[in-house]
C-alpha cells in the first residue's frame, strides 16, 4: 500500500533503531570452549548432570547431524554460518541453583525488570504471600489446598531462560498443587526421567531436519510442561528467553504435554542485546495433546533484529510442531513476529487423532533488512480433521516476508477441512511480501480453501469510513488494525497488549 | 538446491544422454546451433533429471517418473489430421518434422529446420534456468516446427492450427509465432497422439507487438502411454493482449510449463486451465507470470476434475516487479476430486516487490457439492446423471468465457466425449 505517514511513524517505532532491548548485561558467566565437537557434548550434558541415556541421546544426534546440510530452499541470504565459531554453553555463574529469588544474581532480576518481566513483584501481586516470603523454586510448602486466586487469570508462571540455562521458574508448588510440572528441561531429565523418555523427540525426531538436530544434540535448557488427566491448567505459563553472551548459540528445547482432557495456555517471549555480529537461536519445541486435550501456545518474537543497515541480529531457525496424537484434541500456535535478523519458523500441527484441531495465527512484521520465512504445516490424518490458518504479513524497510504453508490430507484422512488465508502489506517500494503455499489432497472427501491477497487499502472500505466522518488518516489506521485483529484477538490479553504495542499500530478509535 | 551430481544416472537419463552422440549427426543446425546444443545437453548431464527437491519439481519427480524414454522411431510419421475447428489452416509437424503448411494471407510459415541451418535461430535455443529440464532437452534434440510471422494489422478470420502429431516413438520440435503490431488471431496448438509409447518434448515462444489480440488454446489428446513436455512462452508488448487456454485430456507424465512475462504497460494475460485427469495419468500446469512495467493485469483460472488414480499439479507463480505498480493480478485454482485415489497438488505463490498492487489468489479442493447432488436427484435426475452434470458445468463454466461460437461447441464436445469415457 502507498505509505501513509501514521502507519510509517507506528512501524517506524519497532524500526530495528528503535530496539529497546539491546542493553547487554555484564554478568559472569560460566562458557564452554567454542566450537563443537562429542567433547562439547558430554560437556553440556555433564554440567546439567544428566543421565547416560540423555547424553548417548545426545550423541546419536550429533552424529547424525554431521551427515546433514543446511536448508537451502526458503527465501532468505545470509552468509555461511560456522558452526564452530559459536559458544555452545554460556550460563550465568551462580550455578549452585537459586533457592530463592534472593539468590539469584541482581543483574540478573534488573535485566528481567528492564524486559519487564518483574519475577518478584508477580508474585507478590498475585497475592498468595507476602512480600518478603518469597520462594519462587518453589521449596516452601503453602499450606492449605490452593487459593483461590490460583485460578484467577491475569496472573502468569515465568520460566526465565538467560543464554543456555533457565534461571528462575515461578509458582512451582502452586502449579504442583494441581498436578502440573512446570519447570526446566534440564530438571524434568533429572525428576521426571519416565516422562522425558516417553516423549521427547516424539514429534520432532532426532533425524528432523539440519537444526532440529543441532539442538537434539546441544540444547541447553528450555521449559518442561506436563499437566495431567482433566487438569486445566490454574495459570498462563510463561518463559522468557534471553540471548545475552556474545558469539553464543541459543538453543533451547521446550516439551509440553497435556494429557486427556487436560487444557495449557503457554506463553512465549524472546529478547536479546544488541549487538554486530549475528546470534544463532535454535530451538525445538515439541507440543502433544492427548484425547480431548488443548494446548494453546502464544509467542512474541522480538529477538534483537539488527541494525539499520542489516548488520548483527538474530538468525531464528526453530523447528515448533505439536502432535494432536489423540481424538478431540487441540493446538493453537499463535505468533507475533517482529524480530530477528532471520526467521525461519514453521510452527506446524499433525492432525493425527480423530476430530482434531489445528490452528495457525500470525502476524509477521518485518523492518530494515529483516527476512522472514515463516508459515504453517497441517497434516491432516485422522478423520474429520480440521485446521484454519490465518496469517498476516507486513512489509516494510528493505525487508522480506514470506509465508510458506502445507497443508495435505492423506489418504485416510476423510473429511478433512481446512481454511487458509493469508494476506501481505506492503508499506514502501524496496520490501518484498511473498507467498507459498503448498496444497495437497490425496483425499476426495477433503475440503481445502486458501486465500490470499497482497494490495493497498481498498478505495471502497476508506471512502465508506471517511464519509462518516473519520479522517483520512484515522480512517486508515482503523482498517490496517482490522487486518491484524484476527490474530490479536486469538492471543492471551497479556500478550494481546504486549503485541499492540509492538507492532505499534494502536487499535484506538476503532470503538463504534 | 543443486542435485548432487554423485548420484547415479537413471535409466531415463542415460538414455536421454547417450541417444545424443547417436543422434546429432542428423540434428540440422550451423556452429552456434551445434553449441547450442552441446550447452543444454551439457546442463542436463549436470542437472540430471529433476527430483521432488527441485522447488520447480516439487510435485512432479521426473527421477522417479520417468523410468524409460521412448526411443526415435523413423517410421512413427503420420499424416494431419482434420482441424478442431472446420476451415482452419493447418500447419503440421508429425514425428519431429514439418508435413504440410496451409496458405492464408498476412501469414508466413518457415521450416524451423531451416532457421537452424543457417543459424538465425541459434540465440532462442538457450535455456531458462538450470531447472528448465524442457528447454534443455529440446535444445539437445530439437529438429523441426513451422515459424510463423501475422504480419501488422492482420486480422485473422478463421484460426490457424498448429498440430504436433506424436503417434508413437520420439521427438522434439518448436513453434516461435511472431505476431506484428495490431494483428489478431485465434491460434490452436494440438498436441495430438496415439496409442504407442510416445515421449515429445514442445516449446511454443510467441511474441506479441504492441497492441496485437491473440487467443491461444492448447489442446492435448494423448493416449496414456505418452509422456510429453511442453513450454510455452510468451512475451507482451504495449496493451498486447492473451488469452491461453490449456486443455488436458489425456497422457501418462505430462508437463505443460506457460511463463509469460508482460513487458508493455497496458498488457493483459489471461489465462484459463482445464485439467481432465483420469486413469494413472500425472498431469502437471506450472506457469509464471511476471509483471515488470506499470499497469499491467492477469487472471489465471485453473479447474481440474480428477479421478481413478490420477494426479494433478498446479503451480502458479505471479511476479511482480518493483517498479510494476498498479498491477492487478488474479489466481484461481479449483479442483474436483471424484475418487478415493484421485490426488491434486496446488502451489499458488505469489512474489511481490511493488506495494501499490491488488493481488490474491485462492485454491480449492473439494468432492462434489452434497447439496448440488441431493438437488438434482430430487428432481428424478439418477445419480450418475446428476454428477456428470455438476462436473460439466463446473468446466464448461470456463469454456463459455470463450466467446467463440465454434470453438465452445468444439471443446464442449471434447469434455462430453472425456466424461463418457470416465464417468
Amino acid at each position: 500500500m502507498p505509505a501513509v505517514q501514521e502507519t510509517i511513524e507506528q512501524v517506524r517505532n519497532i524500526d530495528v533503531d528503535q530496539y529497546k532491548y539491546g542493553f547487554e548485561t555484564l554478568i559472569e558467566t560460566d562458557k564452554a570452549p567454542k566450537g563443537l565437537n562429542e567433547d562439547i557434548i558430554r560437556f553440556i550434558s555433564a554440567k546439567k548432570n544428566e543421565p547416560e541415556w540423555m547424553l548417548e541421546w545426545r550423541l546419536e544426534a550429533y552424529r547424525r547431524w554431521l551427515t546433514l546440510e543446511e536448508p537451502t530452499w526458503a527465501r532468505v541470504n545470509y552468509p555461511k554460518i560456522d558452526f564452530q565459531d559459536i559458544y555452545y554453553y554460556a550460563a550465568p555463574k551462580n550455578q549452585a541453583g537459586p533457592k530463592s529469588l534472593d539468590e539469584v544474581d541482581p543483574e540478573l532480576l534488573k535485566t528481567y525488570e528492564k524486559l519487564g518481566i518483574p519475577l518478584k513483584e508477580q508474585e507478590i501481586l498475585a497475592g498468595v504471600r507476602k512480600a518478603g516470603e518469597l520462594s519462587p523454586s518453589g521449596d516452601e510448602a503453602v499450606d492449605g489446598e490452593v487459593s483461590d486466586s490460583v485460578y484467577n487469570s491475569g496472573r502468569v508462571a515465568v520460566d526465565a531462560v538467560f543464554d543456555s540455562v533457565s534461571v528462575v521458574t515461578t509458582f512451582k508448588k502452586e502449579l504442583a498443587k494441581a498436578g502440573v510440572i512446570f519447570c526446566s528441561i534440564s530438571e524434568a531429565i533429572r525428576e521426571h526421567p519416565e516422562l522425558v523418555k516417553k516423549y521427547l523427540g516424539s514429534v520432532v525426531p532426532t533425524s528432523d531436519n539440519f537444526y532440529a538436530t543441532l539442538n537434539s544434540a546441544v540444547f541447553t535448557d528450555g521449559s518442561f510442561v506436563y499437566v495431567p488427566k482433566g487438569v486445566r491448567c490454574p495459570m498462563e505459563l510463561s518463559t522468557y528467553f534471553r540471548i545475552n553472551e556474545k558469539n553464543t548459540g541459543q538453543f533451547e528445547r521446550t516439551l509440553i504435554i497435556a494429557e486427556e482432557g487436560a487444557y495449557v495456555s503457554y506463553l512465549e517471549g524472546c529478547t536479546a542485546p544488541q549487538r554486530d555480529e549475528n546470534q544463532l537461536h535454535a530451538a525445538v519445541v515439541e507440543l502433544v495433546a492427548l484425547d480431548d486435550a488443548e494446548i494453546k501456545y502464544s509467542t512474541v518474537q522480538n529477538w534483537y533484529p539488527g541494525d539499520k543497515d542489516g548488520k548483527g541480529g538474530i538468525y531464528n531457525f526453530v523447528t515448533k510442531r505439536g502432535d494432536c496424537r489423540g481424538k478431540n484434541s487441540k493446538i493453537s500456535w499463535t505468533q507475533v513476529e517482529t524480530g530477528s535478523a532471520i526467521t525461519w519458523k514453521y510452527p506446524s500441527c499433525i492432525l493425527r487423532g480423530d476430530n482434531s484441531r489445528g490452528e495457525f495465527y500470525s502476524i509477521a512484521v518485518s523492518n530494515g533488512h529483516q527476512q522472514i520465512d515463516s508459515g504453517t504445516k497441517m497434516i491432516h490424518l485422522g478423520k474429520n480433521t480440521s485446521s484454519r490458518i490465518i496469517s498476516k504479513g507486513i512489509s516494510a524497510g528493505h525487508s522480506n516476508n514470506t509465508y510458506r504453508g502445507q497443508v495435505s490430507a492423506h489418504r485416510k484422512a476423510t473429511n478433512a477441512r481446512n481454511f487458509t488465508q493469508c494476506d501481505s502489506l506492503l508499506i514502501g517500494n524496496d520490501c518484498g511480501a511473498h507467498t507459498v503455499p503448498y496444497i495437497e489432497a490425496k483425499n476426495a472427501t477433503a475440503q481445502f480453501e486458501h486465500e490470499a491477497t497482497t494490495s493497498k487499502i481498498s478505495e471502497d472500505a476508506l471512502f465508506y469510513v471517511m464519509q462518516r466522518g473519520i479522517p483520512e488518516e484515522e480512517a486508515i489506521a482503523l482498517i490496517v488494525n482490522g487486518f491484524v485483529k484476527e490474530v490479536i484477538q486469538e492471543l492471551p490479553m497479556e500478550f494481546a497488549v504486549e503485541a499492540q504495542k509492538l507492532i505499534g499500530i494502536s487499535l484506538e478509535g476503532s470503538v463504534g | 538446491m543443486n542435485v548432487h551430481t554423485s548420484q547415479s544416472r537413471t535409466p531415463a537419463e542415460t538414455a536421454l544422454i547417450d541417444a545424443f552422440s547417436e543422434r546429432v549427426g542428423d540434428l540440422p543446425g550451423n556452429a552456434d546451433v551445434a553449441v547450442a546444443r552441446d550447452t543444454a545437453l551439457e546442463a542436463l548431464k549436470i542437472q540430471g533429471l529433476p527430483s521432488r527437491r527441485i522447488e520447480s519439481w516439487h510435485y512432479t519427480d521426473i527421477r522417479t517418473q520417468l523410468r524409460s524414454v521412448a526411443p526415435f522411431d523413423a517410421a512413427a510419421g503420420s499424416q494431419p489430421i482434420a482441424p478442431l475447428i472446420a476451415g482452419s489452416t493447418v500447419a503440421a509437424v508429425s514425428n519431429g518434422a514439418t508435413i504440410s503448411a496451409g496458405q492464408v494471407d498476412g501469414v508466413t510459415f518457415e521450416k524451423l529446420s531451416e532457421k537452424l541451418a543457417d543459424g538465425t535461430f541459434a540465440p532462442a535455443l538457450a535455456t531458462r534456468s538450470t531447472d528448465d529440464l524442457i528447454g534443455q532437452i529440446n535444445a539437445a534434440y530439437v529438429t523441426d516446427g513451422w515459424h510463423v510471422d501475422i504480419a501488422e494489422g492482420a486480422e485473422l478470420e478463421t484460426p490457424l492450427e498448429l498440430q504436433n502429431l506424436q503417434k508413437s516413438g520420439q521427438s522434439h520440435v518448436r513453434f516461435p509465432v511472431r505476431v506484428g503490431k495490431g494483428a489478431k488471431a485465434t491460434i490452436i496448438e494440438r498436441q495430438y497422439g496415439g496409442e504407442g509409447e510416445a515421449f515429445s518434448s514442445s516449446i511454443s515462444q510467441l511474441t506479441v507487438a504492441d497492441g496485437a489480440e491473440i487467443v491461444w488454446i492448447i489442446l492435448r489428446q494423448h493416449g496414456d502411454t505418452s509422456v510429453q513436455f511442453c513450454q510455452f512462452n510468451a512475451w507482451l508488448g504495449k496493451d498486447a493482449k492473451l488469452t491461453l487456454f490449456v486443455v488436458n485430456a489425456g497422457g501418462k507424465l505430462v508437463r505443460q510449463e506457460v511463463h509469460v512475462l508482460a513487458k508493455g504497460e497496458g498488457s493483459d494475460f489471461q489465462l484459463r486451465g482445464i485439467n481432465l485427469l483420469g486413469g494413472e495419468s500425472h498431469t502437471d500446469v506450472t506457469m509464471t507470470v511476471g509483471h515488470l512495467v506499470e499497469n499491467t493485469t492477469s487472471t489465471e483460472i485453473v479447474r481440474n476434475v480428477v479421478t481413478g488414480r490420477a494426479r494433478g499439479v498446479f503451480q502458479g507463480m505471479i511476479r511482480v516487479a518493483k517498479i510494476a505498480q498498479k498491477t492487478d493480478a488474479r489466481m484461481a485454482c479449483n479442483s474436483l476430486l471424484l475418487s478415493d485415489d484421485a490426488e491434486f497438488d496446488a502451489k499458488p505463490e505469489l512474489e511481490i516487490f511493488a506495494d501499490d498492487v491488488a493481488c490474491g489468489h485462492g485454491a480449492t479442493v473439494t468432492e462434489i457439492d452434497q447439496d448440488h447432488l441431493f438437488y438434482l436427484m430430487a428432481r428424478g435426475i439418477p445419480e450418475k446423471e446428476a454428477r456428470g452434470l455438476l462436473v460439466k458445468a463446473f468446466v464448461a463454466e470456463i469454456i463459455e468465457e470463450l466467446e467463440d461460437e465454434p470453438l465452445v461447441e468444439a471443446l464442449e464436445a471434447i469434455l462430453e466425449d472425456w466424461l463418457s469415457a470416465h464417468g
